[in-house]
């Protein structure tokens, strides 16, 4: 009698085995039943790691190819690890300092160089003088109801393409411009002044392109500025002015330091401007590094070309990174 | 109102107006019916049928559209997943990568397109529509990443754990939730990245096919001539209108964010 029911016995104590045996199998065959795009998803799903890498993977390879590689060709190139053969470029392993060494003995490199900061730092001074007491204005004194509005009048200007902006101070500068017309009208000048092709066109055009991106991070401080403070200055004594230079002007320094930099990185190796407005003597940065990419060409000119880009790359990103330790990360794009 | 407070006024006001002149200069001669640059002697249309009647105008402006329409769409789906991973996710190196994708907006623009340029020649691809539309979203994605960032980071996670909990997965949440939640600034990032590519000339410049040109390399054809033309006048105004509406658009979202 024992024997006839022994299977059934041993089957109910391993009826759990079998059974998720059976479910694994089965799950197996659904598992395989599945399409294979699914299966790749349910893989992401249940791996974090797996899911940041999907998320970054698409931009960063985009940026590492078109972005940081041209970069890295550029450094190679520049110190001649490139070798033209009829209409390719072949990797040669090799380290040369030539292309720099011909940078440094380019005629007029040091006077172009000069001449860059020279426009780059007149423009600081020039867009903070004229948008300081504007920004102070507007963000301190006006009616907060107005104040929207007004930093909006401020900006408009400079949401008009950068060329046009630039090509109509050239017809305001022009020697039969607005400036001339109404300087000889009023009979202060007999001749018209020739702007165009010089440094003062040149730094005018870059002041005029370049203020609002002064006039916002001042803007910004001025407009948070506590009023108690001044205030407090004032029934302590402090003369108005006092007061400004030794309460308000300190507290501005963020904004001013922030202005400035945002100023000074375009304009040091500004381009555009000085081709459009500027002449044979207004050699920039850029229109030098240009020069060299596009006029003299061929292997020596895209090896020092390269090379001097890269000395201004490396500038800028030390000036950046200054930039962010010293006002911290919150970078205002307009 | 003290006495400085009015000189500041009548200070900012005059500011204000000055800015203002160039712009206007240029619109009022578009209209102006002889080629004098310094005298307005008229009223007249012509140099408006002039521009659009040039063939040239119109290709080159079609070309700026569809251009800036692939770039935004590439830019805008780049800068998600990123601004997705960044926000909802903690990984090593995430500091650095943010440092990373602010470096295409700091770096001055004319060593990045003669780099790219340079790229492409060592590498042999031919220069083509594709290699301005590959320079364009270099820049955009960060710029677009800025703005998808700081919308993501700037709602209540609960939404999505709330999604979850009532058992949608994380793709559904995705779609049902985080991105309608995403919208406005998704149309934010678009208009923003739209308006960088539209408006960019030096890496177009540089990284053009012969023959082929956006609209703001067919202004610098103008532009850079000699002296000036008034043919560029009437395109001028038109661009600038164009800018003021989209300027227009961006305050109403942000009002809207």
């Amino acid at each position: 009698m024992d024997d006839g029911y022994d299977w059934l016995v041993s089957y109910l104590i391993l009826r759990p085995l079998f059974l998720s045996i059976g479910d694994l199998l089965m799950s197996r065959l659904e598992e395989e039943r599945k399409p294979f795009h699914i299966k790749i998803l349910d893989r992401i799903r249940a791996s974090k790691l797996l899911k940041i890498i999907v998320l970054l993977a698409p931009a960063s390879i985009f940026l590492a190819i078109f972005f940081f590689s041209p970069f890295i060709i550029a450094l190679m190139y520049s110190f001649n690890m490139f070798k033209q053969v009829v209409y390719t470029y072949v990797f040669v392993p090799r380290i040369s300092l030539e292309y720099y060494i011909r940078l440094l003995d380019f005629p007029g490199i040091f006077v172009t160089m000069q001449r860059s900061f020279y426009y780059a730092i007149v423009t600081v001074i020039l867009t903070l003088l004229l948008s300081y007491p504007a920004a102070y204005y507007i963000g301190f004194k006006l009616d907060p109801k107005y104040k929207s509005t007004a930093v909006l009048l401020f900006i408009i200007p400079f949401w008009v393409n950068f060329l046009l902006r630039t090509y109509s101070m050239k017809f305001v500068l022009h020697d039969e411009g607005l400036v001339n017309t109404l300087l000889m009208t009023l009979g202060l000048i007999k001749e018209p002044i020739r702007f165009l092709g010089t440094d003062l066109a040149v730094i005018i055009v870059m002041a005029y392109d370049y203020m609002f991106l002064m006039f916002l991070p001042l803007y910004g401080v001025l407009e948070k500025l506590d009023k108690e403070l001044l205030e407090a200055a004032a029934t302590l004594g402090a003369s108005p002015y006092k007061t400004f230079l030794k309460v308000t002007l300190p507290l501005s320094s963020p904004g001013i330091i922030a202005g400035s930099l945002l100023v000074f990185i375009p304009a040091v190796g500004e381009f555009i401007i000085p081709m459009l407005v500027g002449g044979v003597n207004t050699t920039t940065l850029g229109t030098l590094i240009y020069s060299f990419f596009i006029t003299v060409r061929g292997e020596a000119g895209w090896g020092i070309g390269s090379a001097a880009g890269l000395i201004y790359i490396i500038f800028i990103m030390v000036l950046s990174y200054l930039y962010i330790k010293l006002v911290g990360a919150e970078v205002q794009f307009g | 109102m003290s006495k400085s407070d009015v000189i500041l006024k009548i200070y900012t006001i005059l500011l204000l107006g000055i800015i203002y002149v160039p712009i206007g200069v240029l619109i009022v001669f578009s209209f102006n019916n002889s080629r004098n640059r310094a005298v307005f002697t008229g009223f007249t249309l012509e140099n408006y049928y002039r521009l659009l009647a040039d063939e040239r105008v119109w290709s080159s402006f079609y070309n700026s559209i569809w251009v800036a329409i692939v770039v935004t769409i590439a830019s805008v789906f780049f800068a998600i997943l990123l601004s997705y991973a960044v926000t909802r996710y903690d990984f090593k190196g995430k500091d650095i990568l943010d440092m990373l994708l602010l470096i295409p907006i700091i770096i001055p623009e004319i060593v990045e397109a003669l780099t790219l340029l340079l790229f492409f020649i060592i590498i042999g691809i031919p220069l083509s529509p594709w290699t301005i539309i590959i320079g364009h979203i270099a820049f955009d994605i960060s710029f677009a990443y800025l703005v998808i960032k700081a919308r993501m980071a700037g709602y209540d996670p609960q939404y999505e754990e709330a999604a979850r909990t009532l058992g949608a997965d994380e793709l559904k949440t995705f779609f049902r939730v985080t991105l309608p939640i995403l919208l406005p600034g998704i149309i934010a990032a678009s208009l923003i990245a739209f308006v960088e590519s539209y408006d960019d000339f030096i890496k177009s410049y540089f990284t053009r096919p012969g023959g082929f040109s956006t609209l703001p390399v067919h202004i610098w054809s103008m532009a850079s001539r000699r002296g000036v033309t008034v043919d560029l006048n009437a395109l001028a105004t038109i661009v600038v209108i164009i800018a003021i509406f989209f300027a227009y658009i961006r305050i109403k979202m942000e009002r809207w964010m």
